[in-house]
């Protein structure tokens, strides 16, 4: 038996029991049945208590080396945990001497990091795992120089020993390389480095471009540029073409938001035409600035960047390309294309080479766009038997279900609400953004977690997750997403905007001018958001006659943040009540399968093929959908049989409120 | 030759809950005679199938002002118990009605703006004029509701009266008055089995006990999308009947005030001559909307016009009489 795993029943009422705190070394006598927290506290030590005591945030865990006690709740503590006698301070009761270790704050914060969230390293880069030829590649020659008995052009020259060497056959200049040519030859001493694009996905055998040629061995590197173009947020990775490896990586939202926040409202901006031409230049200034940026950091020059493969809906490629999109909202919903040929850098106006092409990804159908293509190329659901739910949660939400054998896909407007964008008090998932909120059930005092450890800006998605399930726990919102705690605390007031609730007064924030709040028309928001996704997913399982407890495995893709709490996105109802291990977070899924694309010829021509399996289903031709839509307008959900691990997390919080600590 | 008949009962599991409207001197109130509906084990009328212990019931609506907007032929049916919501109850009573259905209206910031003062005296001068039990409406403006329900409610204690309209906007007031003085609420919702179950589910979060709800769906008049109210009367007694405990009280319906918004009902003004004699129109109008009401479960009928009463009850007789019985 290890220490702590304590199963002694024996009656010790009135016994005094020793308790030694490590590192510290201080001891203390506690009465049998006394809170393992009641001795720290008497020692004159502490561990954060943010739930106020209830067992729920897990972040008073201690480690009992030795002796007997009993664990009221284990609720965020694994086997392993209780195993190597790890035990929540505030639910252990003392039964017997003890050796208990309090670990430093530093250690506790990052044992929570690997609690029940579903976590993801910021940024993700895939590599391509096979030594494929990249799309763009740089070949150092040396070639024979000109005399009177050879005196073959210099370009002619060059492609020579191009095929010589190297293999490359037929190599095209571009009118930008082909002038630099004749001076970079004599300059390099007739060794030249020459960078050579190697076709693309439309012909992917060539002809093959020389998009530059620089003098002797240069140590450049060949730059591509992924690019996703979200509703709400726009992200980009710079990588290395050959290698892979991820130079820089910057986000922002997209600034078309100015003309509406959501692809309906944009696709209404865009009908004259010099509207549309708006939203082009607005998506290009933002994705502009990102590449600026990033080039200033990394002391490089935009003519390095010599391919980009960009992500997006339909409606966003659309609007990213100045093509028409009235067509994509009215009945039968048609794209412009499916497969968007590549275009040169130098007609959308983007900071990189020139002549350097633009690959969109194909996109699926009006509402299931190449962001989605992507995101299922980085999930590799594709190539696994088992079945597997991915959902990427943006402005709009789509969702891949099934395997290696068949895929079925759908999507449904759920808002930016997610993204940190049309909240009060949102941000994106920045320094500074709260990521994680707890509050005590009795004084409903928060506290909180910012990303960074910065003072808190605002709140991003993730911590909206997490403060709305511990408002629907602690009943500062009622189950309809009502503010239900008024007079229970300050911090529960009328706002301009309705009811709120004041998580971080103006003066603690970063900003400090004004208060950081929860208003109802918020949580109103975040309500239609998550039902939207959780009707979007379970009518996609009944659609192939699947309950969604049936998938194996969720994957969950989106800005949220760092991480997503598993726990409080079940308590919520936006994702379904599973074992947490089923879950798994991967981020920004879209820019990650652009850059795989990008990175990979295999990955691009898989995308192609991803984007032909996929089955549409088409939510807005489908009953059933606002039925699920509306039932799930609920927290957890109007049947809250389909989610017992709630239903059993309200009966503990609530008796709890009122039997102890009293 | 005799065929053997394949025996397609169906068994339910769940059962819907009995609500006793109107307290007699014996439970706290003053009411001499008690309203008991719910209590069905199977969809209404099937009485070879499962238990149908209590008969629906006809509600008659009494005003605490005159009504400006009501059709003509209300007004001459009433004619000067209009003025007085006692005499009105009184009256109702006498006509047949089981419930009075007194409406606060007067409340309206619109329509006179009186307080929880003036509603305190109505609520007084009915319970004094009639031995029905009493529902109690609110003027139907979140605010006003607020304050003059909760004074009815505590006027009324002990008596066990309906409050309402309670909604998702107002719910935590009516509950608690509701709480405070042991009376039952009607939980209305618009026309959506899952927004039904949601008020309710909430209710319940407040530790109302279930037999103090009575669930109004929001129906509509015949003519004025009946069918689509009754499927989703008829999906909120079917989830009662599986076992949804969120949805298993009993449904009470404004079948009048549905029905005399309906231009056929309401007025003769430049209606086709092939439409018939307007009278007669007008109350089948209303009894027609009713009775349709009640075959897919209705339990309390709340009525406008004096001779919808026998019409609506007649069927309810015939309804509740067992085949060969």
């Amino acid at each position: 038996m290890s220490p702590g795993d304590g199963t002694s029943m024996d009656d010790g009422n009135g016994r005094q029991c020793l308790v030694r705190l490590e590192p510290s070394e201080q001891t203390v006598y506690i009465a049998f049945g006394g809170l393992l927290e009641e001795a720290i506290t008497q020692a004159g030590l502490s561990v954060p208590l943010p739930c106020g005591g209830q067992g729920r945030c897990g972040r008073c865990v201690v480690q009992v080396r030795e002796g007997t006690v009993r664990r009221r709740s284990a609720l965020r503590l694994s086997e392993d945990d209780i195993e190597q006698g790890y035990a929540l301070a505030c639910q252990t009761l003392i039964e017997g001497d003890l050796t208990v270790w309090v670990p430093p704050h530093e250690e506790l914060v990052q044992r929570l990091e690997a609690g029940d969230r579903a976590e993801k390293a910021a940024p993700e880069v895939m590599l391509c795992d096979h030594a494929a030829k990249p799309w763009v590649a740089r070949y150092q020659t040396t070639v024979e120089p000109p005399s009177m008995g050879d005196n073959t052009p210099d370009l002619e020259r060059l492609q020579r020993e191009l095929a010589r060497q190297h293999g490359l056959r037929d190599v095209r200049p571009t009118l930008a390389a082909l002038a630099k040519l004749p001076t970079v030859l004599r300059e390099g001493e007739w060794t030249v480095t020459v960078e050579i694009e190697q076709g693309d996905w439309a012909a992917p055998d060539g002809p093959y471009r020389l998009l530059d040629v620089l003098p002797g061995s240069a140590e450049t590197r060949v730059l591509g540029l992924a690019i996703d173009i979200g509703t709400t947020s726009v992200a980009t990775y710079l990588g290395d073409l050959e290698t892979g490896e991820l130079v820089d990586h910057a986000s922002a939202f997209n600034s078309q938001i100015a003309r509406g926040e959501d692809v309906i409202s944009r696709i209404i901006y865009a009908r004259q035409p010099e509207h549309r031409q708006e939203l082009q230049e607005r998506v290009i200034t933002t994705i502009n600035a990102l590449v600026d940026e990033m080039l200033a950091r990394q002391n490089l020059m935009p003519e390095r960047i010599a391919l980009a493969t960009v992500a997006g809906n339909t409606t966003m490629i659309h609007l990213f390309l100045g093509l028409e999109p009235q067509y994509i909202r009215t009945e039968p919903y048609i794209p412009a294309a499916g497969k968007f040929p590549p275009v040169p850098a130098v007609s959308l106006g983007l900071h990189m080479r020139p002549e350097a092409l633009v690959d969109c990804l194909p996109v699926v159908g009006a509402y299931v766009g190449g962001d989605i293509t992507a995101g299922l190329l980085r999930t590799g659901m594709h190539e696994q038997e088992a079945v597997t739910l991915f959902i990427d949660v943006g402005t709009n939400g789509e969702m891949v279900l099934g395997n290696s054998d068949w895929l079925i896909t759908c999507a449904c407007s759920a808002g930016p609400a997610f993204e940190g964008a049309g909240a009060t008090s949102g941000t994106p998932a920045v320094t500074g953004a709260i990521e994680q909120v707890w509050i005590d059930p009795r004084s409903l005092e928060p506290t909180w977690a910012t990303l960074g450890d910065a003072p808190p800006i605002g709140i991003c998605g993730s911590g909206m997750i997490s403060l709305l399930g511990e408002m629907m726990i602690t009943g500062v919102i009622d189950k309809g997403g009502r503010i239900a705690g008024h007079g229970r605390s300050p911090r529960v007031r009328r706002g301009e905007e309705g009811p709120e609730y004041v998580i971080v007064w103006a003066a603690e924030t970063g900003a400090g001018d004004k208060d950081i709040v929860l208003t109802e028309t918020d949580i109103q928001n975040l309500l239609r958001a998550k039902a939207a996704i959780y009707a979007g997913a379970t009518v996609l399982c009944e659609s192939v006659g699947l309950a969604i407890t049936d998938v194996e495995r969720v994957l969950i893709g989106g800005g949220f943040g760092r991480h997503i709490d598993v726990e409080k996105a079940i308590q919520i109802g936006l994702l379904p009540d599973m074992p947490w291990e089923q879950f798994t977070y991967l981020g920004n899924t879209s820019i990650q399968g652009a850059y795989l694309a990008l990175t990979c010829r295999e990955g691009r021509a898989q995308a192609d093929e991803l984007a032909n399996k996929m089955t549409y289903l088409e939510l807005s031709a489908d009953g059933r959908f606002m039925d699920a839509f509306t039932s799930a307008l609920f927290i957890p959900h109007t049947d809250e049989s389909r989610f017992p691990s709630v239903q059993r997390a309200l009966a503990e919080a609530r008796p709890e409120r009122v039997s102890h600590h009293d | 030759m005799s065929v053997a008949m394949p025996n397609v009962n169906e068994t339910w599991t769940g059962k819907i809950l009995e609500v006793t409207l109107g307290a007699g001197p014996d439970k706290g109130g003053t009411r001499g005679k008690t309203v008991t509906v719910g209590g069905e084990t199977t969809l209404p009328f099937l009485h070879f199938e499962g238990e149908i212990p209590n008969k629906p019931v006809v509600a008659v609506e009494v005003r605490d002002r005159a009504p400006d907007d009501w059709s003509e032929l209300l007004v001459k049916a009433w004619g000067d118990s209009l003025k007085d919501p006692a005499a009105w109850a009184a009256k109702a009573e006498g006509l047949g009605a089981e419930i009075i259905a007194l409406s606060l209206d007067s409340a309206h910031p619109e329509r006179g703006n009186t307080g929880a003062k003036e509603a305190r005296e109505t609520v007084r001068q009915v319970l004094k004029a009639t031995s029905l039990p009493l529902i109690i409406y609110g003027p139907g403006q979140p605010d006003k509701d607020n304050e003059v329900l909760v004074a009815a409610a505590e006027e009324a204690a002990g008596e066990r009266v309906a409050l309402g309209n309670c909604e998702e906007k107002n719910y935590r007031t009516v509950v608690a008055a509701a709480l405070a003085n042991n009376q039952v609420v009607i939980a209305k919702t618009p026309i959506d089995v899952n927004l039904a179950k949601q008020l309710n589910v909430l209710i319940g979060d407040m530790r109302l006990d279930r037999d103090r709800i009575l669930i109004d769906p929001t129906t509509g008049a015949l003519g004025y999308g009946l069918e689509y109210t009754y499927s989703v009367m008829e999906r909120v007694r079917l989830a009662a009947l599986t076992g949804d405990s969120a949805l298993q009280q009993p449904l009470i319906v404004t079948a009048g005030y549905e029905a005399w918004r309906a231009k056929e009902a309401r007025t003769n003004d430049g209606v086709p001559t092939q439409w018939g004699d307007w009278a007669k129109r007008a109350v089948l109008w209303e009894a027609n909307t009713a009775v349709t009401l009640l075959e897919t479960g209705a339990d309390i009928l709340v009525l406008r016009h004096p001779e919808t009463i026998p019409l609506v009850k007649r069927a309810i007789a015939g309804l509740m009489t067992r085949a060969g019985a």
